[in-house]
């Protein structure tokens, strides 16, 4: 794991990537802190942080899309599954070094309200644990794009695709209002799910009977809910809606509050597109 | 040492390996032998642990290569079809890397077998170039070169001499026959000639299937049922013809050139026995001093081609046209390979 994680650290600062990577992430916050802080003086250094989450969307993917993309192009990952270290130790090899990547802009975002104390009264504590929040927003993206990087061999779809879903989830808050109001839309939507998801598990057991049982099973669920429990639907439905909502847990800390459930949700995203990554890469192996 | 046991890899519906079996011994170099898209990379994908196998299992050196992937590719050195070079690392760089990949945990060690492996592939003098800057034939030795780290005791290696100039070649070869007797050493190709003098064991795989193994010689001599002897001696026509014909045995009798006084023809024996010394015992007898004899034996090339046409005289009742495909087998031929390269097809009747 050591020795993946050590050449992809180098590869990135050997390659324009890593500084572009740091650079842009450093201008934005650079700026907000300039016009905020300095220039508007707010000893909020919370807010700085939220102005430039949307800066995450365009330069995060740009770090992850070659994680694994590239590799597969040019066949390297064929010295990487030939060799003997596991598959873990491979996707977090290859992780660690894009955080190692992400470290630099925030150990310099660090010193930031450090700066702010020598003119008046900082809230340090808010500022860290915002810090530290942002910190693992980003993780959670670059986990994302470390997922979407491993099925595909091109980077451009990679990238594209990581910046679609991260915008999604980036909107997701305003997407949710639509869908607030009336059951009905919920069981709607759920029945869609339901018959996408026959269809997949049709597709991958190559059995009609098996997807079309999976359908009415659901469906027949579904209605029995609806007749029954209107509301339960909407509430879950809502609450699939509010765990695809990346970016607003992070707005809790910028409000000032530290929640440990966030920063569970946060590590639990991680995990689990880093074991995505783990059981997709382990999949091309049956293809 | 290895054991590759009813071995199925199937891609969807297109079987490309179907259910092959053999035991590769410790200290032999074995051949995998097959036209184009027969399945020797996809079997040495299976071995080395790139791909799993739809069936069958694969075990290097008592370890399941599904159960305890770790132990079994420690034993392994591969070198796939496109060596897996990172472009952007310099060559000792990547060397390094590879060989921490290997599980080299001193700096010390790594510094000293990296310079081993550079002597043996010759690589001196290459150390600090960037891999993107190098020719394909100092990238495939690069290549080669990672398979040897860590002095794995089996080593794997995909059609090693592709485009290599005919100097590198030999040397690759050469460094493959005595690879051979420190390690086994399994390659793959589609050059005849290079199995044919490089290997001790070649297995030949056709569409997917294992057609025929053993040593080269023992294929040779098992698919030459009839022994065929070409002979010329010094007489008529008729006088030599007539001697020929007395021995017991002897048929097919065809002149292949007529001088002066000396008649070269050739013959077959009906049960594969060597009918060389009652040939020349029935010449002599017979007054015609032999001036040449010798039996042809069937090379490789000619097993090579027995075996995969039968192969494509089945796939052309779906419809395929045999020439095409005949010629795509006999594409790699030529003994004097070394000096054409490797992908000039050459006439095969000339042989």
């Amino acid at each position: 794991m050591l020795a993946i994680f050590k050449r992809e650290t180098r590869s990135y600062f050997t390659s324009m990537i890593g500084y572009v990577v740091i650079g842009v992430i450093l201008a934005f916050i650079g700026l907000y802190y300039t016009a905020n802080c300095l220039v508007y003086a707010t000893s909020d250094f919370s807010i700085v942080l939220y102005s430039t989450t949307l800066v995450m969307l365009f330069v995060l993917p740009a770090l992850s899309m070659r994680s694994f993309a590239d590799e597969r192009r040019n066949k390297t990952d064929q010295l990487l599954l030939t060799s003997p270290v596991t598959i873990p130790q491979i996707v977090l090899g290859k992780y660690l070094a894009q955080l190692v990547v992400l470290a630099v802009p925030m150990a310099v975002a660090c010193i930031m309200p450090l700066i702010l104390t020598c003119f008046g009264t900082v809230s340090l504590t808010s500022a860290y644990a915002t810090l530290f929040a942002y910190c693992l927003l980003a993780a959670a993206c670059i986990a994302v794009g470390t997922f979407i990087s491993v099925l595909t061999e091109n980077q451009i779809i990679a990238y594209l695709a990581t910046f679609g879903v991260l915008l999604v989830a980036y909107l997701m808050e305003s997407l949710q209002t639509l869908f607030t109001s009336g059951n009905t839309l919920a069981f709607i939507v759920f029945c869609i799910v339901l018959a996408v998801a026959s269809v997949l598990i049709g597709f991958v057991c190559k059995s009609i009977t098996v997807g079309s049982g999976v359908f009415c099973g659901g469906a027949a669920v579904l209605i029995v809910l609806f007749q029954l429990r209107p509301a339960w639907l909407l509430t879950a439905f809502n609450s699939v809606l509010d765990a695809l909502a990346l970016f607003s847990p992070f707005e809790t800390f910028v409000g000032g509050m530290f929640s440990v459930s966030d920063i569970v949700y946060y590590l639990s995203v991680i995990g689990l597109f880093l074991f995505l990554t783990g059981q997709a890469l382990e999949r091309r192996r049956w293809n | 040492m290895i054991e590759v046991s009813h071995l199925t890899k199937r891609y969807g519906s297109h079987v490309a390996v179907d259910d092959i079996s053999f035991t590769v011994e410790k200290g032999c170099i074995y051949g995998l032998l097959g036209p184009n898209g027969a399945g020797k990379s996809t079997t040495m994908n299976v071995i080395t642990g790139y791909l799993s196998p739809t069936s069958g299992t694969v075990t290097i050196n008592g370890h399941d290569i599904q159960e305890e992937p770790q132990a079994a590719k420690a034993c392994i050195g591969y070198l796939p079809e496109l060596p897996p070079l990172y472009t952007d690392m310099a060559v000792r760089e990547y060397l390094n890397f590879a060989a921490e990949l290997k599980g080299m945990k001193k700096k010390a060690d790594r510094a000293a077998d990296v310079a081993r492996v550079c002597e043996k592939a010759g690589l001196q003098g290459m150390e600090a170039r960037l891999i993107r800057n190098l020719s394909k034939g100092y990238r495939q030795r690069v290549g080669v070169a990672a398979a040897l780290l860590g002095n794995p005791e089996v080593i794997i290696l995909d059609e090693a001499t592709v485009g290599l100039d005919p100097a590198q070649m030999i040397e690759i070869r050469a460094l493959i026959h005595d690879l051979g007797k420190s390690h086994t050493v399994i390659l793959s190709s589609h050059i005849l000639s290079e199995v044919q003098t490089v290997c001790d064991r070649v297995l030949i795989i056709s569409g997917g299937k294992l057609a025929a193994q053993g040593t080269p010689e023992e294929l040779a001599a098992r698919l030459a049922a009839k022994g065929v002897i070409s002979a010329t001696a010094q007489g008529s026509r008729e006088q030599v013809l007539k001697a020929a014909q007395s021995v017991a045995g002897l048929t097919d009798l065809r002149v292949t050139a007529e001088k002066s006084d000396e008649v070269s023809f050739t013959a077959s024996s009906t049960d594969g026995a060597d009918l060389r010394a009652a040939l020349s015992a029935a010449l002599a007898a017979a007054g015609c001093p032999v001036l040449s004899l010798s039996s042809q034996n069937l090379s490789l090339e000619d097993v090579f081609l027995q075996l995969t046409e039968s192969d494509v005289s089945a796939d052309s009742e779906q419809g395929k046209p045999e020439s095409a495909d005949e010629a795509e087998t006999a594409m790699p031929l030529a003994e004097n390979e070394e000096s054409a390269g490797t992908d000039t097809p050459q006439d095969k009747e000339g042989e």
